[in-house]
């Protein structure tokens, strides 16, 4: 509580000075400060242990050994989250594109606005601020979109992702011990997992803002549809890439200064946007794919589009292997991402890869795999349709319609539903 | 009032009726797809288990594999054995199937299953909450927000793997011969020394009630400890203890066969047997008058 508040009072401080300083030089000074404040607090609390941890494995493989002790550090909620919140702030206001906020209340409200205070969207402020500036009144048809969202969201966490969870702990608890098809099926399930507990966080968060007044930006637009790389940054957790894009992408020079650069600012931009998830080699590594798909895919775009028109395959059969692709290799990132450290991830790929016990026989839980499944089958049916449909808009217009898929999602939940002390993955983040 | 508030509080009355109106039906409804299914349980609770050997144990007790029991002994098994199944709920189907039921010649506990509680596959076992006092009790004590969720909503109570199982065996299928049928692969054997396995007689008191209540119906009570595979028994942490405290407990003698099977072929994993396996198991249980 103290370190959120104490993230306050210094960007909005540094707000207040950065509106009144004209000097390029002065409001230099000023927004390395509100970067080096946050960042400090949130490499000390986050990161703390795992520099010094790394220094010590790199001391080691000189045959040094080191007696440096790792601190008993509690991780705070939401730090992440609400570090870049407040950064943006600073960010924008330096390069002038919002007016400062000179009412506390509001600009504290705006960090620690609870709905995405622990796990996003990340909102900017340029979105969140003027907001205020509006009048505020209770409105029906918000009322009723937000509540949509927000048992849209809860049907996400507590029928699909929490219903598949314990399939996936198993698979990357003692991988060794099952077959190849079966963790292939743990893979697919936890990729839906993260994007059910994930996205359905968001969906929460964006219907109680919506319901209180606020609007929120999108965090996920069905990412598993992408066709390329560049389109899944774009459609999942969109609030940090585009933050990322936005705040390090551009700011290391973006694909301003030739192809090499554009390539080193991906991979770093990447790579920090791993460890931004968490203080581990594998969330680095995890980002290091990504930028390596990004940086694969601008590499062989053009002559694989070629590849494609000289062969003449059919628009849908491009599209379905594109999206067949993506999903393909972003799974495999997915493995590093929920694996505890390396070993595990290569007994998973190694187990994977074998082929060995490629058959149903070998799938050990086969009715939760059943139901993951069927889960998963559901999830996509809604998710296929609501293109075509458009639900949110058709809940809010049809009272009938409403009332029919609110009774449905509730009985879905008591039917399916998982019930445990499960909690959103990201909040350890 | 308002013509507004009042349609707000029409719709929010209607999708209550909906919602418990559906609930209902939505339960009646799986209640019936469950008494008709040829599951255990299922065929316990409505009257079609009638046997001579009643089974009792975990997923291990799934190896007493009743297809080759009928053929060695001639008599009519029922297993009441289920993966993950604890001492507790054993005991509340073994008072059921004495209640519902001539009482069986005999009754072989896998004491195995007395190591673990798990309100978890409790909570599986609630398609039968309304066919059961004792089962409804033992929920209710063991996980009060499970038994209260089954009284608010009635579909809840077939949010389990037991219901899914249930459906499986729907269309006149039953599970006598039910049993993980596979071998051990070369590469799951290499991982026999990573593994950790603490065993600790928790249930002993539970399962001695249980012998007694059997034995005063007048059914023979076996005790037998089901075979692992032994390079895994060998890491096993307090086998040894597990059985002395529970033979102290229960004034009862074990019979220990688990290293009475070596070869890997006769094992799905290192605590099951496969079907092979479990043929074997049965044979020598028959050879040492268990059956």
């Amino acid at each position: 509580m103290s370190l959120i508040l104490l993230s306050t009072v210094i960007d909005y401080s540094i707000g207040l000075r950065l509106d009144k300083e004209e000097t390029p030089k002065a409001r230099k000074r000023l927004l390395h400060t509100s970067i080096i404040v946050n960042l400090g607090i949130l490499a000390f609390f986050k990161y703390f242990n795992f520099f010094i941890d790394s220094f010590r494995d790199v001391l080691l493989t000189f045959g040094v050994e080191a007696s440096i002790s790792e601190l008993n550090i509690i991780l705070p909620v939401g730090i992440s989250f609400y570090t870049f919140q407040s950064m943006s702030y600073t960010i924008d206001l330096y390069r002038k594109k919002i007016p400062v906020e000179r009412d506390f209340l509001r600009f504290a409200t705006y960090i620690a606005f609870f709905p995405q205070l622990v796990a996003g969207p990340i909102v900017r402020a340029k979105d969140f601020l003027p907001q205020f500036q509006r009048k505020i009144v209770f409105n029906w048809d918000r009322f009723n979109s937000g509540l949509s969202l927000v048992m849209w969201g809860f049907f996400k966490k507590v029928v699909v992702a929490d219903s598949l969870a314990p399939f996936v702990d198993l698979c990357f608890e003692a991988p060794e011990t099952f077959s190849s098809l079966h963790l292939i099926l743990g893979v697919i399930f936890y990729s839906f997992q993260i994007y059910c507990d994930f996205s359905g966080y968001s969906d929460i968060a964006i219907g109680l803002a919506r319901m209180l007044g606020f609007d929120f930006p999108e965090n996920f637009r069905t990412p598993y549809f992408s066709k390329n790389f560049s389109e899944f940054w774009t459609r999942w957790h969109i609030t940090l890439s585009s933050w990322l894009r936005d705040y390090l992408y551009i700011s290391l020079g973006g694909n301003r200064h030739g192809v090499f650069n554009t390539y080193r600012n991906l991979m770093l931009t990447m790579l920090l946007g791993g460890l931004w998830h968490g203080a581990s080699w594998v969330f680095v590594f995890w980002g290091f794919l990504h930028g390596m798909y990004l940086v694969v895919q601008r590499l062989i775009e053009a002559p694989f589009g070629r590849f494609m028109d000289a062969i003449r395959a059919p628009k849908v059969l491009q599209v379905g292997l594109s999206i067949a692709v993506v999903y393909f290799f972003t799974c495999f990132a997915w493995i590093f991402f929920r694996a505890p450290d390396f070993t595990i991830a290569s007994t998973i790929i190694t187990r994977i890869t074998s082929f060995e016990g490629f058959h149903v026989s070998t799938i050990v839980s086969k009715f939760m795999a059943l139901k993951g499944l069927l889960l998963i089958g559901i999830l996509l049916a809604i998710e296929i349709t609501n293109f075509r449909f458009q639900y949110v808009s058709l809940l809010v217009r049809k009272p009938a319609f409403r009332l029919a898929a609110f009774a449905l999602i509730l009985w879905m939940i008591a039917f399916f539903g998982t019930f445990g002390a499960n909690t959103f993955i990201y909040f350890q983040f | 009032m308002n013509k507004n508030i009042l349609t707000r509080i029409a719709w929010l009355l209607a999708l209550i009726l909906v919602v418990f109106v559906g609930d209902r039906v939505g339960g009646w409804l799986c209640k019936q797809m469950v008494d008709e299914s040829g599951f255990r349980y299922s065929r316990m609770y409505t009257g079609k288990a009638q046997c001579d050997i009643l089974l009792l144990g975990n997923s291990r007790g799934l190896g007493f594999y009743q297809p080759t029991i009928e053929e060695i002994t001639g008599k009519k098994t029922f297993n009441l054995s289920y993966n993950g199944m604890t001492m507790d709920l054993g005991k509340v189907l073994v008072e059921d199937y004495m209640e519902k039921y001539k009482a069986p010649e005999r009754l072989l506990i896998d004491v195995t299953m007395c190591d673990r509680s798990s309100p978890e596959i409790l909570a599986t076992f609630v398609p039968y909450i309304g066919e059961s006092e004792r089962l409804e009790q033992l929920i209710r004590d063991t996980s009060h927000t499970v038994a209260t969720a089954t009284q608010l909503s009635h579909l809840y109570r077939y949010n389990s793997e037991i219901f899914q199982r249930a459906l499986y065996y729907n269309k006149g299928k039953i599970d006598d011969d039910w049993l993980l049928d596979r071998a051990m692969s070369n590469s799951t054997l290499e991982y026999i020394e990573t593994q950790k396995y603490r065993i600790d007689a928790r249930f002993i008191d539970v399962l001695k009630e249980t012998i007694e209540y059997a034995e005063g119906m007048g059914t023979k009570v076996e005790l037998v400890m089901t075979p692992y595979y032994p390079p895994f028994a060998k890491v096993v942490k307090g086998l040894e203890a597990f059985q002395s405290e529970i033979e102290r407990g229960t004034g009862r003698k074990i019979r220990n066969y688990v290293y009475a099977i070596e070869d890997p072929n006769c094992f799905g994993d290192f605590q099951h047997l496969n079907k092979k396996g479990s043929k074997v198991y049965m044979q020598k249980l028959k050879a040492d008058g268990v059956l």
